[in-house]
């Protein structure tokens, strides 16, 4: 079951942001003619005319997929680790199927004795100078060089020589996010060509030539381009490993669920890996429609924002003019006893909210805070969804908000000057919308996800409850991004402090009006 | 006659011992110099290579391709995806890195006006205007003399716009190559042109369609454009005659080791390789062991077998090659354990480094041989060489795995009791080093 439920029709083009390559569903020409044909394994299948080997058995998924290390769908063909070798009838050679252009009537066999032979040999030289050290390497489990040589490997090797050691490569810092070890590489330049091709930064180089070939960054500037955490999912091996994750935790105690990052307007879709409730990684999940393969580093990066030990997650009420924890229920009442009082009541509402939260805030404001009140959405970092603009040739936008197209929906107009005017302000956001300006009057209620520099921070001394909000992976609900597709995600995580959802703060503050 | 064959005359080397053969006067005066080409430039451009083909020229550079029809595969008018038209190159493939060969500086040094008559007579065969010589980076001395021979053609009229008062312009650049091996492959030199690594391309699509800077490209060796004026001024059937039913032409050979007169020669094609030895002055310092016939690519030949006959077919069936005609002769001082080590450190030093195999293929074979000489082989080790030699062999982009495995398979299917008697002596020196396996090597 899929936790990400797209409400509109994917469109049939390919984006994966890869300049060779061409969209698989291309021919938009009516075409009367019957599709070509290719038998692989004993069946046969229609293809689109152009599709190789490769791509006509990802997409009707023939049995397993077909081994491969240099073969990336969003990248262009380099056909050099020689892993997706498959025998065509009537070729002399064996064919790297992800370079050979399907044609009607031809005969594949991804499994016969030959092809197997040749695998078996590839494993072979790969591991000839492949440390094995699995054990302490952070790819084991989920690493495709152990994957294969399970798989197709042969028992035992009969290389004795001595393995090759990259001295100065085998804990490299190639920028502060990725390091490499060069000693595990087994050469398939998916990394340069990800540089080359999809970032178009040109970041890394391979250097030297034949079995000392070593990738390097191409300049002092080492790996600057802002998708570098990409090159450590693609790895193959555990050549590149993302330094956030290194020696964290072993690929198998993971648990993985599907949800959408927040850190802006794109909204890619991602697979957050935790283990009992901590959060150690998000990696993207490929969507097409969205993220094509990729995300961003600072996107990637986030869950430390969540699992900061700075956030609050417990109710806190102003006491004596000191932030104190306490029940949830005492925060309420003292909430409610100030707002009785208060001559005007305004609600901001950031545009990290759900639809959900912000369709809820705007329907039951009145109702809950028992008198009328101003609801406006407060963005932080552009003022509507017009000014929305594409930071790169990829994914980064400069909204760093990932719903306010969703807001705006409801029907919210934004804060006047992103400027709070009421006695008192309900500032409900989650994390990621900005702060509105406020003077060192201010009454404010801050709901939602706080970290404790920021309200230490906040101008005003008159704070009076931080009511906790759970965050992105730890509800449910959808946001429309800046393309407007709506993304429904629901709990990746159990949320473990005191956070507690919208409609229950909402229930709590109707109940004893 | 000598040569044994009543059609052979040269056709590259008749005059490379005279002095000053490689001027352009005495090209001009002595040798008729560029009356192919004006000859060829009132041919149209299919009758060229119609010529060609008929000649049976085949590639002189390795792999024997024939060239005619190499010519006849570029697109006569390729346009892009604008419906533009787009130039066609025509590049000379110099970069002789082959160990064993060096018949192409012959060409560069001596007659060097000889293959840029042919390389314009081939501009206009295929229709290119433009032509590259991608020569070896180490080749300074020939990269001197191609330049001034280039910049005297270009002042009589031979190179530039409207060639002899037609209406065909060529132009003709040298490119010089960065010391790579592997750049003599053609798509790893297109690549090398381009400014890239030298690391072949994936085929399809062949330099035909995609080559120099995405480009229609041909690419031919040095001799192979030497010999095309010959072919177009005294007819392709006097040349095809002096060659085989499916090879015309002469061949340039280096022949070096054990001979007491190396150098190259130009022979017809029905030479055994025993007479060649004989014409090169016999061998030298002792018996004859072994000899590679066509470069260090080659598989080798016991003294046995040398009684096999030059030509492309002959050698293919004796199990190996003509390539790129350098025919390395030992003599019975030669350990052949030790000789095919140093052809596969070079290997091991020139793998590009794409394909799994052939990176580190190479790399053990070397390093398994280096041990076997050092004295820590097994039996095992020698049965072992064909399985990794199986492994890599025809499973890589480009020829070089398979170049790999010509002197590594037959050094050991051939000469197995020289390794045999190393493991039991204990390697060359005799005494049994123990290897170990746990130190890595610094690179």
């Amino acid at each position: 079951m899929s936790n990400n439920v797209h409400e509109i029709i994917k469109p049939k083009e390919d984006l994966n942001y890869s300049s060779e390559k061409k969209p698989i569903h291309s021919d938009s020409s009516v075409e009367a003619k019957p599709l070509p044909k290719v038998t692989i394994d004993g069946k046969t299948y229609e293809f689109k005319p152009g599709d190789t080997i490769m791509q006509v058995a990802e997409r009707y998924k023939v049995h397993e997929e077909i081994p491969r290390f240099c073969y990336h769908p969003a990248m262009p063909i380099a056909g050099t680790c020689r892993m997706c070798t498959v025998e065509v009838e009537k070729a002399p050679k064996l064919m790297t199927s992800c370079s050979t252009p399907a044609a009607d009537g031809m005969i594949v066999h991804t499994k016969s004795e030959k092809v197997l032979k040749s695998r078996t040999g590839v494993m072979d030289f790969l591991l000839t100078n492949h440390p094995l050290d699995c054990p302490v390497c952070d790819k084991a489990g989920e690493c495709e060089l152990q994957d294969y040589n399970f798989e197709y490997g042969p028992s035992h090797s009969n290389f004795k020589e001595e393995k090759r050691v990259y001295e100065d490569a085998t804990t490299k810092k190639l920028s502060d996010q990725v390091t490499l070890n060069m000693n595990r590489c087994v050469h398939c330049e998916r990394c340069v060509r990800f540089t080359d091709d999809v970032t178009k930064t040109n970041d890394l180089v391979m250097v030297n030539r034949g079995w000392h070939k070593e990738l390097d960054v191409a300049d002092e500037r080492g790996l600057f381009n802002d998708y570098q955490g990409c090159l450590t999912d693609f790895c193959p091996v555990g050549a590149l490993t993302w330094n956030d994750f290194r020696f964290k935790k072993r690929s198998w105690f993971l648990d993985k669920k599907a949800s959408v990052c927040d850190r802006c307007s794109k909204g890619c879709n991602i697979e957050v890996h935790s283990d009992r409730d901590v959060v150690y990684r998000y990696i993207p999940v490929y969507n097409e429609l969205v993220n094509g393969h990729w995300m961003c580093d600072e996107g990637r990066s986030s869950y430390n924002d969540l699992m900061d030990p700075q956030r609050i997650i417990s109710p806190l009420l102003n006491h004596n003019n000191s932030m104190t924890s306490t029940s949830l229920e005492t925060v309420i009442g003292e909430v409610k006893k100030v707002l009785k009082t208060a001559a005007s009541i305004q609600v901001v509402v950031g545009t990290d909210a759900t639809r959900e939260e912000a369709a809820l805030l705007k329907e039951k404001s009145t109702l809950a805070f028992g008198k009328p009140v101003t609801i406006n959405f407060y963005n932080g970092h552009i003022q509507t969804s017009q000014e929305d603009k594409k930071l790169d040739h990829m994914l980064r936008m400069t909204d760093k908000t990932p719903n306010t197209r969703g807001v705006e929906e409801t029907g919210l107009a934004p804060l006047p000057n992103g400027e709070l005017s009421s006695e008192v302000a309900i500032i409900f956001r989650n994390g990621r919308a900005g702060i509105p300006k406020m003077n060192p009057h201010q009454k404010v209620i801050l709901w939602g996800v706080w970290n404790i520099e920021e309200v230490k921070n906040l101008p005003t001394n008159n704070i009076i409850a931080v009511i906790p909000g759970l965050a992105t992976i730890e509800k449910e609900g959808s946001f429309k991004n800046t393309d407007g597709v709506v993304q429904k995600f629901h709990p990746a995580i159990q949320h473990r402090g005191g956070a507690v959802t919208v409609h229950h703060v909402v229930g709590l503050m109707t109940n004893n009006n | 006659m000598m040569y044994n064959n009543e059609h052979f005359e040269p056709v590259i080397t008749k005059f490379v011992n005279e002095a000053g053969s490689e001027t352009i006067d005495f090209y001009i005066n002595k040798e008729n110099g560029y009356k192919a080409l004006e000859k060829a430039l009132k041919m149209k451009p299919a009758e060229v290579v119609d010529e060609v083909k008929k000649s049976n020229l085949r590639g002189r550079g390795g792999a024997g391709f024939p060239t005619g029809m190499k010519w006849s595969f570029m697109p006569a008018n390729p346009v892009d995806a604008n419906g533009n038209p787009k130039p066609k190159y025509l590049v000379c493939n110099a970069d002789e890195g082959e160990p064993g060969t060096f018949k192409d500086r012959l060409i560069m040094t001596k007659t060097p006006h000889k293959m840029i008559e042919g390389m314009i007579i081939g501009g206009h065969a295929i229709g290119s205007n433009k032509g590259f010589v991608y020569i070896r980076g180490e080749f300074h001395k020939e990269i001197r003399l191609m330049q001034k021979a280039i910049d005297d053609a270009y002042a009589r009229g031979f190179l530039g716009k409207n060639i002899l008062g037609s209406d065909f312009h060529f132009d003709l650049v040298i490119y010089k190559g960065a010391g790579a091996y592997i750049c003599g492959e053609e798509t790893a030199l297109l690549n090398s042109l381009e400014g890239k690594r030298g690391e072949p391309r994936l085929k399809p699509p062949f330099p035909a369609q995609v080559g120099a800077f995405g480009m229609p490209s041909c690419v031919n060796n040095v001799e192979t454009f030497a010999a095309v004026p010959y072919i177009i001024s005294e007819g392709a059937e006097k040349y095809a005659k002096m060659g085989t039913e499916r090879a015309g032409g002469t061949r340039l050979i280096g022949v070096s080791g054990h001979v007491n007169k190396p150098g190259v020669y130009e022979f017809p094609m029905n030479l055994s390789i025993n007479e060649i030895i004989e014409i090169a002055g016999g061998v030298k310092g002792g018996k004859l062991k072994a000899v590679i016939p066509g470069g260090a690519s080659a598989p080798m030949l016991r003294a046995d077998e040398c009684d096999v006959k030059t030509d492309y077919e002959s050698l293919a069936k004796a199990g190996t090659m003509a390539g790129s005609g350098g025919i390395i002769v030992m003599n019975d001082t030669v350990n052949i354990v030790e000789a095919t080590y140093t052809l596969l450190k070079f290997y091991e030093h020139e793998s590009c480094g794409q394909c799994s195999q052939c990176r580190e293929g190479s790399h053990w074979l070397a390093r398994m041989f280096k041990r076997i000489l050092d004295g820590g082989g097994t039996q095992d080790d020698l049965d072992y060489v064909a399985k990794i030699c199986g492994n890599m062999a025809g499973q890589t982009i480009c020829a070089f795995a398979d170049a790999v495995t010509g002197p590594a398979l037959s050094s050991v299917k051939k000469f197995r009791n020289e390794f045999e008697e190393l493991i039991r002596n204990g390697g060359l020196h005799g005494n049994k080093k123990q290897v170990n396996v746990n130190e890595g090597v610094h690179v």
